[in-house]
């Protein structure tokens, strides 16, 4: 494929006698002008019939994520106990199922699973060794995620409040490591 | 972006050639399945940096989907090495890449866009964010600098993640 390039005035490309700059700006078609050329109309539209698509697309898939969602839930409370007792494989593996949570669950119609998740993956992504010998903030969390899959109609005051006292735990847990250390 | 579909939207699609670069499988499968919704042509997947590598190289893909950690390699990595390349050296170094994370905050997308990163997607993913962040990836001229070591989006320019709730029809 041969690419249409200009370079800015900035670039001085034109004059020989001016040493080439050390930043060049190029512009390059876009994909669009480069796979269709003429026929390209700009700007291009959003089609809702596609968006509405992929919103059954993602209904398709819940059903199948759900059962992943209650392994996955269900593992955590098998690998837990190992994990706090320094086991690093089932360490590396919670953090994998949470870290896999938090990507997903919001998108699958569990969004506040998705935030116990991505507050567990936070406070994993900064703690210490020593941390995981306590467990306490970790058991919690995960007996949040187990919950709000056992109860997805539950209050969600009780669970949004559920959620803070866990974000307090991990704002703590991060102050208390830093005096320490 | 709002008005009728052209007719030229869906054979683009058809055309278009994405790599997916995510270490969930769970993860994949949805980015898959929502780019076939799109009717992308071809989808290729691979489950971290190194392996994107690979397939960046072995494949040409128009565009690159990709996950921010990963082990071995991040995404962060992997772009780095894609803007870094010269010309020649690598596939299509000028590929519009676009980053799903669950890191959301200031520092995580200014170092992504610092690596290259095109465009950043929040996680938890919509369908509404990735179907726009596809169309603007097509649609728009790409405009780079290229300096010693560097081929990709401007390093100075403004990269925001893209907000989860906006929604792209209205």
């Amino acid at each position: 494929m041969i690419e249409r390039r200009s370079t800015s005035r900035l670039a001085g490309a034109a004059d020989e006698n001016i040493s080439p700059p050390d930043v060049r700006f190029v512009r390059v078609p876009s994909i669009a002008e480069r796979k269709l050329g003429a026929d390209y109309v700009a700007p291009m539209r959003l089609d809702p019939r596609v968006l509405d698509q992929m919103q059954a697309t993602i209904k398709s898939l819940e059903s199948r994520y759900a059962e992943a969602l209650k392994a996955q839930a269900a593992m955590l409370r098998v690998l837990v106990e190992p994990a706090c007792k320094g086991d690093a494989e089932a360490r590396g593996r919670i953090y994998s199922i949470v870290h896999d949570m938090r990507g997903l669950a919001g998108t699958f119609g569990h969004p506040m699973l998705g935030r116990f998740a991505d507050s567990l993956c936070g406070y994993l992504e900064q703690s210490e060794i020593v941390e995981w010998k306590e467990g306490a903030v970790i058991r919690f969390h995960i007996d949040a995620i187990y919950d709000a899959l056992e109860n997805p109609a539950a209050d969600p005051t009780i669970t949004m409040e559920t959620l803070n006292a866990l974000e307090r735990l991990v704002t703590t847990a991060a102050r208390s490591r830093r005096r320490i250390g | 972006m709002s008005g009728a579909p052209t007719g030229a939207d869906a054979e683009l699609f058809r055309k278009l050639k994405v790599l997916v670069v995510d270490d969930s499988a769970e993860m994949r499968r949805l980015l898959k399945a929502l780019l076939e919704s799109m009717h992308v042509g071809e989808i290729i997947e691979a489950r971290d940096g190194a392996k994107g590598l690979d397939a960046f190289a072995a494949h040409r893909p128009d565009i690159i989907v990709t996950d921010g950690a990963m082990q071995p390699m991040d995404g962060y990595e992997m772009t780095r090495r894609i803007r870094a390349a010269t010309a020649g050296e690598s596939a299509n170094p000028d590929v519009p890449i676009l980053m799903i994370s669950g890191h959301v905050g200031r520092e995580n997308v200014v170092h992504a866009r610092d690596q290259g990163v095109t465009d950043y997607l929040p996680k938890p993913l919509s369908a509404s964010v990735l179907y726009e962040a596809i169309v603007a990836a097509v649609s728009k001229p790409i405009h780079f600098v290229e300096k010693a070591g560097y081929r990709g989006p401007s390093p100075k320019r403004t990269l925001e993640a893209r907000r989860p709730d906006a929604d792209p029809l209205s």
